[in-house]
């Protein structure tokens, strides 16, 4: 607050008290008091006027600076209220209490809304349980039909299962540290169990997988980690070329781990490389192809950032695209 | 034949286990009553426990701990839970293996074999054989009478999986299914070229055309 600031806001006061002291001074003139001990008493009144105003703009000043600072140093910018000194006089008491009871009612409501996306949360995860067991019997009884149908039923289970798991750890990103646990894992385990989870897909759309220097550890949540390979895997079977292949090699740099995973596929335009983690992106590709989501990458970078895994993409068009995981080392990690 | 009991709610998933594990040649037991399970495991002594972890009224985890109080038979969970933290608990409390839902049928009978495997239950054959023609798993090799040769490992499973259904027609689609099994990624150009090269190495210990193409539908041994 600035002095230009109070005395605009104060306007009306200090025209008040100059009319006042104006009336003053022309009753006094017109009573017949001397011209000296006029221009005295005026200057005596405006003197006080003018220190009253002064001290009243330093206190508030003041007084601001420390509520203030007191907001500026808090995280919960809530709790505002209960960490402030108690209100000066009754004005401020009464503002103080009408805030409180104002962020009370806004705690009550947020705590509300997270109450109520917990129960989702739980409801959607018991849901994508539930409907697990369905989509089990009935990969069982695939295995009644014989080798066409069975393959054909078998992929588009593949493909509701693919769904299923994304809503599962859409939910999960919500509250990662209720599910994530990140401990050493075989990276070669990770890899075969996001290409067996993925083989009905692969195998149908023809697509050569190759895995080299598979054999070392990591520091992730196999499931998790998994689970983003087999957005990777999928997104190389669904924009594939001509002979597609896919390629998961890994090696050491340093201490951390980089896994990439490259295919031969039609590759995304520059344009759109950077936009293509974001949430419901799906790019010229995926509206040529259809059936794209915009959800699979977006889930990969949120449960990446998670993992403390590292998360590039290079492509190039017609060419293929090849996306680098670094995993971190067990030292850097400050989650373990 | 080792005996495999099922701990299972659903009652669809139950029967088509039981009847998917018969047909692999596998003894099943189910457990229907969901009370005093390890009472009935007792009686019913399998060599493998197939347990889902979500039964009613009782959660699989303190039942798995019972069992383990009176018995050493391996158990595999089979659940629909599949976070890393859930299965770290159920191999904690003496689970051998954890498979979740919804599962590959190759994949959960793979898992099968290397539990039984590994419990020292009967292990699979060193060698096949079929009309003059042995294969030697361990070493890697054929063999016909006193020729020999060396196998790679793709062609070794190929010819695996074909003398194992001798007689039959294995279609391409089949044969690269069971190939995925054993992490071998192929595509059907490989295979291709694996079988060329397979066919080449049987005409060499005096075994030419032993594979029999079947046109349209597949190979045959």
């Amino acid at each position: 607050m600035t002095l230009g600031e109070y005395l605009t806001d104060r306007l009306g006061r200090i025209l008040a008290q100059m009319t006042c002291g104006a009336a003053a001074a022309s009753f006094l003139a017109a009573t017949g008091t001397q011209p000296g001990v006029l221009i005295l008493s005026i200057l005596a009144l405006s003197l006080v006027c003018v220190a009253a105003h002064l001290a009243d703009f330093f206190r508030q000043r003041a007084r601001l600076r420390e509520l203030e600072e007191v907001m500026d140093s808090l995280d919960q910018k809530y709790l505002f209220t209960e960490c402030v000194q108690p209100p000066r006089g009754l004005y401020e008491r009464r503002l103080f209490d009408l805030t409180r009871r104002a962020g009370r009612a806004m705690t009550g409501a947020v705590s509300d809304a997270q109450a109520a996306q917990r129960e989702y949360r739980g409801y959607v995860e018991q849901w994508v349980h539930e409907i697990k067991t369905p989509i089990t019997a009935a990969r069982l009884i695939c295995g009644h039909l014989d080798g066409d149908p069975r393959r054909r039923l078998t992929y588009e289970l593949d493909r509701v299962q693919a769904h299923v798991e994304r809503a599962l750890f859409y939910a999960r990103a919500e509250s990662p540290e209720q599910d994530c646990v990140i401990r050493q894992a075989d990276l070669g385990e990770i890899v075969a169990q996001a290409i067996a989870d993925h083989r009905t897909l692969l195998i149908q759309s023809g697509v050569r997988v190759e895995t080299a220097g598979l054999d070392r550890c990591v520091y992730t949540d196999g499931k998790w980690a998994s689970f983003i390979l087999g957005q990777l895997l999928q997104n190389a079977a669904r924009y594939r070329g001509a002979q597609p292949a896919v390629v998961l090699s890994a090696r050491s740099l340093g201490r951390q781990v980089q896994l990439t995973v490259s295919d031969n596929g039609i590759g995304i335009p520059a344009h759109e490389l950077p936009r293509v983690f974001d949430r419901g992106f799906t790019g010229s590709n995926g509206r040529a192809c259809g059936g794209s989501t915009g959800m699979g990458l977006y889930l990969c970078r949120k449960l990446a950032g998670f993992l403390e895994l590292g998360l590039d993409i290079a492509s190039e068009e017609g060419a293929g695209t090849a996306v680098t995981l670094t995993f971190p080392a067990k030292g850097d990690l400050t989650k373990l | 034949m080792p005996k495999i009991m099922i701990v299972e709610d659903d009652a669809a998933i139950r029967e088509e286990l039981a009847l998917l594990l018969d047909n692999e040649g596998y003894q099943t037991a189910a457990v229907t009553q969901f009370s005093a399970v390890s009472d009935q495991v007792r009686q019913a002594a399998p060599d493998l426990i197939l347990l889902d972890l979500g039964l009613p009224g009782r959660d699989g985890l303190s039942l798995c701990a019972d069992i383990r109080k009176n018995s050493r038979t391996p158990i595999i969970f089979v659940t629909s839970r599949s976070s890393t933290g859930d299965e770290l608990r159920a191999l904690s409390l003496g689970g051998d293996d954890y498979v979740t839902k919804p599962y590959d049928i190759p994949v959960l009978l793979a898992r099968i074999r290397a539990v039984l495997r590994r419990s020292g239950g009967p292990a699979g054959p060193e060698a096949l054989e079929t009309g003059g023609l042995r294969l030697h798993l361990a070493q890697g090799t054929a063999s016909a009478g006193d020729r020999c040769v060396e196998l790679t490992r793709n062609e070794l499973k190929i010819l695996a999986h074909l003398m194992s259904h001798a007689g039959q027609i294995v279609s391409r689609a089949d044969l690269i299914d069971a190939l995925w099994d054993s992490q071998i990624y192929i595509d059907d150009n490989t295979l291709s070229v694996n079988m060329t090269r397979l066919r080449a190495k049987l005409e060499e210990i005096g075994l030419p055309g032993v594979i029999k193409t079947r046109r349209g539908m597949g190979y045959q041994l």
